[in-house]
């Protein structure tokens, strides 16, 4: 079986049959598990899961292939892209299919939730924290995501996410001390 | 333990605070894929870890793919590979499709034919004409229904004279 990397990209852009079933038996195990995991949280059909998959290689063929020739092999390897490319397209089939029509009870009690207004929160000040260490943070606390898992997505050691962690800490302690009365 | 206690004062410090508002700026899929792979520059990677930072969709999104990435994945469904082949033709058929079907009209056999029926319809024009057409048999059926009036007429008359003759 060929490998995705192998699948020839000029050929595949010209329209050629045989290159597109090449291309179609390589990522098709991809799809499917982008697709399922995207899908997993709006509980819909197998049928649906089919029907999101041929949207994105809808997505990839139409207008003469214009999505698939925006793909630069020099910025991402082609499963990254692929990956990204089939997300968004299942999120926007998963909308689309509930539109208007999701009973109250499936809706997660997170997304039916109001930010209490009256809390005040101190502002973190622009530029005390990087990006990264702001990014880490929100992973870390807001998601409860592992040390491991942010290191796996960042592709940095978990000891850097640690350092980072704590380095970002170490500024807002002093920052918000400075503050205090 | 120690350790725990630090990290929950932790927690409750960073939930106390709040970040800045971030101008909300579109990610492609290109340059998410690039970052996903650890590819970009300090600050490019700096104006996406602020994007999947103030986005929790984008949150989601990145440790959904940086773990799908990261495992063996299992076959897909056989029908889902079968209907995304059928989505791109042959050369050949898609060659007919882009000539359209006045120019599919004149391909294999619909010359052939055409130029038959052409043919049929003039022989037939042709032999209709030489019978003198519609002109010349609406004479003979005008003619025809004269003379059958002078026959009826004629007898009507031999039919009178019987009768008011001699007789019987």
């Amino acid at each position: 079986m060929t490998e995705l990397k192998e699948i020839d990209l000029r050929a595949l852009a010209t329209g050629s049959k045989r290159t597109w079933d090449a291309f179609v038996v390589a990522s098709t195990p991809l799809i499917n598990a982008v697709v399922r995991r995207s899908l997993s949280t709006y509980r819909l059909s197998e049928e649906d899961v089919m029907d999101a998959a041929q949207d994105v290689y809808v997505r990839l063929c139409a207008n003469d292939y214009r999505l698939l020739k925006t793909y630069d092999p020099a910025r991402a390897g082609l499963s990254t892209w692929l990956a990204v490319v089939a997300r968004s397209s299942a999120v926007d089939h998963a909308r689309r299919r509930r539109h208007g029509t999701t009973p109250i009870d499936d809706v997660p009690e997170t997304a039916l939730a109001i930010e209490d207004k009256h809390v005040e929160k101190l502002k973190i000040p622009d530029g005390l924290l990087t990006e990264r260490q702001t990014l880490i943070l929100k992973y870390l606390y807001d998601e409860e995501r592992d040390v491991t898992e942010i290191a796996q997505l960042l592709k940095i050691d978990a000891q850097t996410v640690r350092s980072t962690h704590h380095k970002a800490l170490l500024r807002l302690r002093e920052h918000f001390k400075e503050e205090a009365p | 333990m120690t350790t725990d206690r630090n990290l929950k004062t932790d927690k409750e410090l960073w939930q106390s605070l709040a970040t800045g508002p971030v101008a909300s700026t579109s990610v492609s899929d290109l340059d998410f894929a690039a970052w996903l792979e650890g590819n970009l520059s300090e600050t490019e990677a700096a104006r996406i870890d602020a994007a999947v930072s103030s986005n929790p969709e984008l949150r989601l999104a990145a440790m959904d793919l940086a773990e799908i990435l990261g495992m063996p994945l299992p076959a897909a469904p056989a029908r889902m590979t079968v209907r995304a082949q059928a989505l791109v033709g042959f050369e050949a058929e898609r060659a007919v499709a882009r000539r359209g079907w006045l120019a599919g009209l004149f391909d294999g056999f619909a010359l052939p034919r055409a130029v038959m029926a052409a043919a049929t319809v003039v022989v037939a024009i042709t032999g209709f004409m030489m019978g003198g057409g519609l002109g010349e048999s609406f004479a003979q059926e005008k003619n025809a229904a004269r003379t059958a009036t002078v026959t009826t007429s004629q007898n009507a008359n031999e039919m009178n004279s019987f009768f008011t003759g001699d007789g019987i």
